[in-house]
């Protein structure tokens, strides 16, 4: 019994000393700065200056790594500070840092594939024991994710400049054709370094445990492209536009998966082709059954030609 | 604790052996597969002295590096010879282990003169060591190890702020805490009701694990012995003190400075294990 009552209230004090952290530090984000991680930064960037202003509002934008309370980032015995606010400029999260070794470790995906040997690889890297790989799921997961991720985010920032050229009277509106297939393309050929070893990052996003988060990634980059291809008409409705370019996306990175023709030439003609299609469907009234079809002929096909292309590449 | 392990040193295999009937391999091989180690790792297991986590981490890295040249050969099929050539001279291919090393550190001699014949006579040769050392005063430098483990050990540190302190310490930027414990209790009274469970079921589920389907009657019937409502509270007043256990572990290993502290239950929270890392 005193056990637990010496439990429960030792349970209490931190939710206690946890809120108090929570409540006080509003202004600041309650991060906990990560000590080991931290020190290898400020030795390996020593010659690398932020300017302290720019550094901490940086750190106002990533969130909050969790509940705990924050501690001075010397000494063995973290103490409680008074005041709220980072003490070291070389301060990140959990997740800057996890972040930071997945980047890293893309580096090692030729070679080792995605698995938690490329992270183990991506994390001595940045001066960290292979053991961070620890820190990941051991299929690689989330190695995927943050690349799909990162893809993403690589492609608006291309229409993003593209679409500003175009404000700016510097370049010509494109068709809605070519934007799309452009898009696409300039999309999948960011696949390329890792083509070798793709299927199998396929096959670990069809998992159940990866489908929300992969669907998600997949959904909002269609959108993105949408957004970007602008005010065109197309006859579409939003639902038939989103499944019929997720249809394109899919159908062309499977085919590339099986494609060995130089610079991937055949992949490029098969994406014109599906793109004209799309565009002609748009003017007869079966549109909307066609586009359901495609969408189930390209995610249905996803695991079997996986498969085969996985024992393809092999081979080759 | 050292006078009590003098006696108990040959015999501690065997003890854990009734205590939990076999199981506790298994869940030492789970804390190995959860490790995942890589050719490379080296690792610093404490109070091990028998040398179970170790052999166990020896084994994996082994088929992981086998795996690993396995693929390097295929590979090098479609390379010249000049490039096979260099790649013998610089990749150690005769290493086995990949450069992966474990070093048992124990308080009791005994138990780590039992842990280096047990060694010997299973032919475990390479990338072993053993040294003398106490948990809560580490006879070894900073920032050298990857991984730590103290399997069914830290109950026997008397003072466990300290002993994680030493791991926080021994280990690299990125390193890994393992420790692998039962949810024991302090109460007397329900340390009573903990053991009728444990040595109730825990028998029942080895051989269940063995394959006797009849041991799986036999644990519903004595399951059904006990009164219903009875039997219910118990077990959930147990589950309760085990996360309690579990919970306060977990704030010890954050208070020395690990980050990303979790555990794993295994066998309804008989056993859990706590994982931590310095970041």
């Amino acid at each position: 019994k005193m056990a637990a009552a010496g439990g429960l209230r030792r349970a209490g004090w931190r939710l206690w000393r946890a809120r108090r952290a929570v409540v006080r530090c509003q202004q600041c984000p309650p991060l906990r700065a990560l000590q080991a991680s931290a020190a290898l930064r400020a030795a390996s960037d020593e010659h690398k200056k932020e300017p302290w202003a720019s550094s901490s509002q940086q750190h106002f934008e990533s969130p909050p790594a969790g509940h705990q309370p924050e501690e001075k980032p010397q000494g063995p015995h973290p103490s409680y500070t008074g005041q709220g606010g980072q003490e070291s400029e070389d301060y990140e999260s959990e997740e800057q840092l996890q972040h930071r070794i997945l980047t890293a470790a893309l580096e090692f995906v030729p070679e080792h594939g995605w698995t938690a040997e490329a992270i183990a690889e991506g994390a001595k890297t940045l001066g960290l024991s292979v053991a961070a790989a620890g820190l990941f799921h051991s299929d690689g997961s989330e190695l995927i994710l943050h690349f799909v991720s990162e893809c993403n985010t690589k492609l608006s920032e291309l229409l993003k400049k593209e679409q500003k050229l175009v404000q700016l009277g510097e370049a010509e509106k494109k068709p809605i054709d070519e934007f799309l297939r452009d898009a696409v393309e300039a999309r999948l050929r960011m696949l390329i370094p890792y083509i070798e070893k793709w299927p199998q990052a396929l096959s670990v996003l069809l998992l159940p445990r990866n489908i929300p988060s992969s669907l998600n990634l997949l959904t909002s980059m269609i959108d993105d492209i949408w957004h970007y291809a602008g005010d065109q008409s197309t006859d579409f409705n939003w639902y038939t536009r989103r499944a019929v370019l997720t249809a394109i996306y899919n159908t062309t990175e499977l085919v590339m998966m099986q494609d060995s023709s130089p610079g991937f030439e055949d992949t490029w003609r098969f994406l014109e082709n599906r793109v004209a299609d799309a565009m002609t469907m748009s003017n007869t009234a079966t549109q909307v059954q066609s586009t359901g079809e495609a969408v189930v002929q390209g995610l249905m096909g996803a695991a079997v030609t996986v498969s085969n292309a996985g024992t393809s590449r092999a081979v080759r | 604790v050292y006078q009590v392990f003098e006696n108990v040193a040959k015999k501690y295999d065997v003890m854990n052996d009734s205590m939990t009937l076999g199981i506790h391999r298994v869940w030492k091989d789970i804390l190995v597969h959860k490790m995942n180690p890589c050719p490379g790792t080296l690792l610093l297991d404490v109070a091990g002295g028998t040398g179970d986590i170790a052999f166990r981490f020896i084994n994996y890295v082994r088929s992981v590096r086998q795996r690993q040249l396995q693929r390097k050969l295929k590979h090098h099929q479609n390379l010249s010879w000049q490039e096979i050539f260099e790649s013998y001279q610089n990749d150690k291919f005769n290493n086995s282990l990949g450069d992966s090393q474990v070093v048992v550190c124990d308080i009791n001699r005994e138990m780590l003169k039992v842990g280096k014949q047990k060694a010997q006579h299973l032919g475990y040769s390479e990338g072993l060591s053993w040294v003398l050392g106490n948990a809560e005063e580490l006879p070894f430098d900073d920032d050298k190890f990857d991984v730590y483990t103290i399997a069914f050990g830290i109950r026997n540190v008397t003072r466990i702020d300290l002993a994680l302190q030493e791991a926080y310490r021994v280990l690299k930027p990125g390193g890994r805490f393992l420790c692998l414990e039962f949810s024991h209790v302090s109460n007397p009274l329900l340390s009573r009701l903990y053991d009728l469970y444990s040595f109730q079921v825990i028998p029942v589920l080895g051989e269940v694990i063995a394959g006797d389907w009849r041991s799986y009657q036999y644990l519903v019937e004595s399951i059904r012995q006990f009164p219903p409502s009875a039997g219910l509270w118990a077990f959930r007043l147990l589950i309760l003190m085990a996360l309690i256990f579990q919970e306060e572990l977990k704030a010890m290993i954050e208070d020395a400075g690990f980050f990303k502290v979790d555990y794993e239950n295994l066998n309804f929270g008989i056993v859990a294990i706590h994982s931590g890392f310095k970041l």
